[in-house]
């Protein structure tokens, strides 16, 4: 099988993530942060190694401030319910329903969101965001990166906006952590949510939710935690106070790993050649008649490796199928991303998408174009 | 100051306690993680098993968000 489908979940995963997960099962079979046990205190040793891994990788000061979630949309929801009982909050109008849908299900209660446009340049989208700030605006919660057409969002220009007009900083990473360089401290990030599976290659089932200082989200769950049991409420401080239940140390060693050998990557050089093999994929379709293309040339800084297409005459579902039937796995239809269809006018079809990893081969990039030539 | 006398000091979750570790370990100071007696007001928790200068410990721990629940 060749594998397009990594804006989904990553597949294969990172090559320490098997050896660390099976480790964790026999190793670190106690509860973490529950009892005093040695397996247990070794366990949360493991636990609190991962965070480490992941506030140096985003560059938060604190690990204590790194939250495990099941996936980057449990972290959205973390945050955005907390942030919308304090004001409005500013969205792109490219937002995946992981955005959107709770702040839809807040917004019979609170006065929830405003939605500015991606323009064609960054100035332009920040100038968006900025005339839609009104005294009631608590927050700017965006995507770093569309999971339908790979145009990257200027982060740090939105995270200066933000800090300058005093709001909390929202950024979703589920598509760019462990791709991009993200750094909290430099782009001004209040709320960093990313997924583990995709970008950083651990496991599925397990999520961050990164919180800078200035900010600390309201529980959304609660229950055990493992400290202050007499408390009727979560513990106040971070991140047992978000972290209900026991936590998923299997995936989270797996996420360790994966963490620990994102960080030992050359990301720039990976990210670069992903990039120039997604622009020759992106020339050979230009050269197919049947097929049509919705963005500029995939470049480096500007998009994430990935590219939505459709093929004259066929839907995208159907041209998913027949790439399926020649071994190619890829994804159809709206990407759970609405929102984006709507401002590329791929509505209510949707698109083809094509999603690398690090590991895609420049021979399966090849392959694949010959394959969607021959299917056209 | 015993240089060699262990104290304990409540530090709430496990998080708390290895983040506070690590804090001391950077100071200069030799701190284990262990499960804490509760807590009459808050309940369990985990403890730091400081050994030296605690007074210095504990101050270096609250300076940093870390509260101590129980200060020698």
């Amino acid at each position: 099988m060749i594998y397009f489908d990594n804006a989904a979940t990553t597949y294969p995963k990172a090559p320490p993530v098997e050896e660390a997960m099976r480790r964790a099962l026999y190793e670190y079979g106690g509860n973490a942060g529950r009892g005093g046990h040695r397996m247990s205190m070794r366990t949360a040793e493991a636990v609190y190694h991962c965070r480490e891994r992941a506030a140096a990788l985003f560059g938060l000061p604190d690990p204590a401030r790194v939250v495990f979630t099941a996936n980057c949309t449990m972290s959205l929801n973390i945050a955005l319910k907390s942030l919308v009982r304090c004001g409005r909050v500013i969205v792109s109008d490219m937002e995946h329903n992981s955005m959107m849908r709770p702040l839809f299900a807040a917004s019979g209660r609170y006065p929830a969101f405003s939605v500015a446009h991606v323009g064609r340049t960054a100035g332009e989208t920040v100038e968006n965001f900025r005339r839609l700030i009104t005294r009631d605006t608590v927050a700017i919660a965006c995507l770093h990166a569309s999971n339908v057409f790979g145009n990257v969002l200027p982060i740090a220009a939105l995270g200066k906006l933000a800090r300058e007009r005093g709001l909390i900083f929202l950024v979703d990473a589920a598509q760019t952590a462990g791709i991009l360089p993200i750094d909290m401290q430099a782009m001004h990030i209040d709320l960093l949510c990313a997924p583990g599976h995709k970008g950083l290659g651990g496991p599925t089932g397990t999520g961050l939710l990164l919180c800078g200082e200035r900010y600390t989200p309201s529980s959304l769950l609660e229950g055990g935690s493992g400290s202050e049991s007499l408390l009727p409420h979560m513990p106040d401080e971070l991140p047992e106070r978000l972290e209900c239940g026991t936590l998923n140390t299997v995936g989270i060693c797996g996420l360790s790993a994966a963490l620990a050998y994102t960080a030992e990557s050359d990301l720039a050089t990976l990210y670069r050649e992903e990039i120039a093999r997604c622009g020759r994929l992106y020339d050979g379709l230009k050269r197919l008649p049947q097929a049509t293309l919705y963005t500029p040339r995939p470049a480096a800084g500007e998009t994430v490796p990935l590219l939505s297409f459709n093929l004259a005459g066929k839907t995208a579902e159907e041209t998913a199928a027949l790439l399926d039937r020649e071994g190619v796995a890829v994804r159809a239809g709206l990407h759970c991303a609405p929102a984006a269809h709507r401002h590329m006018g791929t509505l209510p079809h949707g698109t083809v998408r094509l999603s690398s990893s690090r590991y895609t081969t420049a021979e399966e990039w090849r392959k694949v174009l010959q394959i969607i030539y021959k299917i056209s | 100051m015993n240089k060699t006398k262990s104290t304990a000091l409540a530090v709430g979750s496990v998080t708390n306690a290895m983040r506070g570790r690590a804090l001391l370990s950077q100071n200069g100071i030799v701190a284990e993680v262990g499960r804490a007696r509760p807590d009459e007001r808050t309940g369990c928790g985990y403890m730091l098993t400081v050994t030296g200068d605690a007074d210095r410990a504990a101050r270096l721990l609250n300076a940093a968000g870390i509260r101590v629940r129980s200060a020698p």
